[in-house]
């Protein structure tokens, strides 16, 4: 049980950081339950046709999924705001049904003989991703893409390379996604093409408007309430969607900005020192 | 001599309207030039062009004798022109200081490096002074979009300043401003005149434009109307006629 709980929280956190790393640069993405699938599938095939070891088909899974991510975000990133979301469901959905007509990985029946990931790869990696956007958070990147997400064309006129820097976001989020999807598939034991469909998707999206999208402590804390509170609410039976939605609702009315919407304060650490070296 | 930065039979086509008329002037090193019209005239199309925000539809754009039309945003910030926006955008959510920082293009050139290099030991120092010289010292850690008027004005400035460019175009600094805070401002830019190779100004108040400015290109419509000293251009008619409009100028 406790694994299960650790296991799926792990997932979901990493799932969550995948979208806040795209949103770090201004663009929000529903495409990850998409790269999340290509992460599940291309890790599968590979453990279970090629005999892989999981870790490194993990790592290969990611890196065809940071390769896809870059090549459409090129020609996706050209479009902003409600277009760009748009262009992002429809990743998404081209993935599934893409996934759903390849008979190799069994189509729509899905796929199964993964087995192997443990709740260790998951916390590891939740460590891993967590420290690399701490540092992210303390260095000046954080303020390149702070510039980025608030005024592109200033951004741009200041000398930062605005495109660079979305789509190098975009393909990190992609990978993470995939490699999440990767431990998904092997814990699971057996996926779906409808396991990725949109609303996984939306529920990432969901986790990290919940937790906050400004600090990286947001979606992780979004994302732990949304796993754990459904699983602690069993008693309310089929009420329990309904129940959940309307949580949801009452609290971003209350804190439309996510539970923690502080931004990383840059400027307070630099207020305490008021002579730098 | 050979100037600095040529602009040549620039076009500006947006659908139907033509913004840019065959442009062309020169600016030369070390000089302040005035640039002034009607609204509409055709001078922000201008630096939006010149500064890469906008393609030009034809004509050509070149810095120190390399064609620089067609280069992005980005890059052109990285040969030198920064700019300020008539209408001002700061980066209101950062602070002040953060404003300064986020323009140093030390940084921004390799944006990966600073992951693990001048993280929390920033180097603040020269922005501390940017700073100080717009009169925003006191202000350091405030958001930017708490900033009164003139203030976000002269911050805009600065951050133009950090990424130390060659060439800076100021789209209106003065705009709104009362006379004490356009005098301050003339100070401001007079201090920094020598450490740039040209500043480009496009301003409405006269007394400021003549106080500063070498030389003044007018445009009206899109087009160049007069080149030369600002007193000459100044009286000029057409000047008068183009900002008066005609029956003013005839009566």
């Amino acid at each position: 049980m406790i694994q299960d709980y650790v296991m799926q929280t792990g997932i979901n956190i990493l799932l969550a950081w995948s979208v806040y790393i795209i949103l770090l640069s201004g663009s929000l993405s529903f495409a990850n339950g998409g790269f999340m699938a290509i992460g599940a599938y291309v890790s599968a095939v590979l453990t279970v046709k090629f005999g892989i070891p999981l870790i490194l088909a993990a790592a290969l899974a990611g890196a065809a999924a940071f390769l896809f991510g870059i090549v459409v975000a090129y020609p996706a990133l050209r479009t902003r705001g409600l277009y760009l979301i748009l262009v992002t469901v429809g990743i998404t959905a081209s993935i599934k049904v893409m996934i759903e007509s390849i008979d190799y990985v069994g189509g729509i029946q899905g796929f199964t003989g993964m087995s192997g990931a443990s709740p260790w790869h998951v916390v590891t990696l939740v460590l891993v991703v967590g420290a690399a956007l701490w540092l992210i958070s303390h260095s000046r990147l954080q303020r390149m893409l702070d510039a980025v997400r608030e005024d592109e064309l200033v951004a741009a006129s200041l000398g930062i390379n605005v495109v660079h820097l979305k789509v190098a976001c975009f393909g990190a989020g992609a990978f993470i996604a995939a490699v999440a999807g990767s431990f998904y598939a092997h814990y699971l034991l057996f996926v779906r093409p409808e396991d990725f469909g949109i609303l996984p998707s939306v529920f990432i999206v969901l986790y990290v408007v919940l937790g906050g999208m400004n600090n990286l402590w947001g979606p992780p804390v979004g994302a732990t309430i949304m796993t754990l509170v459904p699983e602690f609410t069993r008693g309310l039976a089929q009420w329990r969607p309904t129940v959940f939605g309307i949580l949801i609702v009452l609290l971003l009315l209350v804190r439309p900005d996510g539970l923690l919407p502080f931004r990383v304060p840059t400027e307070r650490r630099l207020r305490n020192r008021p002579n730098n070296p | 001599m050979s100037a600095l930065l040529e602009i040549r039979a620039l076009h500006k086509q947006f659908r139907g309207l033509t913004a840019l008329d065959d442009v062309s002037f020169d600016v030369a090193q070390g000089e302040l030039l005035g640039l002034i019209g009607p609204n509409g005239a055709g001078k922000s199309v201008l630096i939006n062009v010149v500064s890469g925000v906008y393609a030009a539809s034809a004509g050509t754009v070149w810095l120190r004798g390399t064609d620089v039309t067609s280069l992005p945003t980005y890059q052109l910030a990285r040969r030198g022109i920064a700019r300020t926006y008539q209408n001002i955008r700061l980066f209101a959510r950062m602070s002040v200081l953060e404003n300064v920082l986020v323009a140093d293009q030390r940084y921004s050139a390799r944006p990966f490096r600073t992951l693990f290099a001048g993280g929390r030991r920033e180097d603040c120092a020269a922005a501390e002074v940017l700073l100080e010289r717009v009169g925003l010292a006191a202000k350091r850690d405030a958001l930017a979009g708490t900033l009164a008027y003139g203030e976000a004005r002269r911050l805009e400035i600065a951050r133009a300043l950090a990424g130390r460019p060659r060439l800076l175009f100021l789209d209106e600094p003065a705009a709104g401003m009362n006379e004490l805070e356009s005098e301050e401002l003339a100070a401001v830019i007079r201090s920094f005149r020598a450490e740039l190779d040209v500043i480009v100004l496009i301003e409405h108040d006269v007394a400021l434009i003549r106080e500063l400015s070498d030389r003044l290109v007018v445009m009206d419509s899109g087009k160049v109307i007069a080149v030369g000293k600002p007193a000459e251009v100044l009286a000029d008619p057409r000047v008068i006629e183009a900002y008066l409009g005609a029956e003013e100028a005839d009566g």
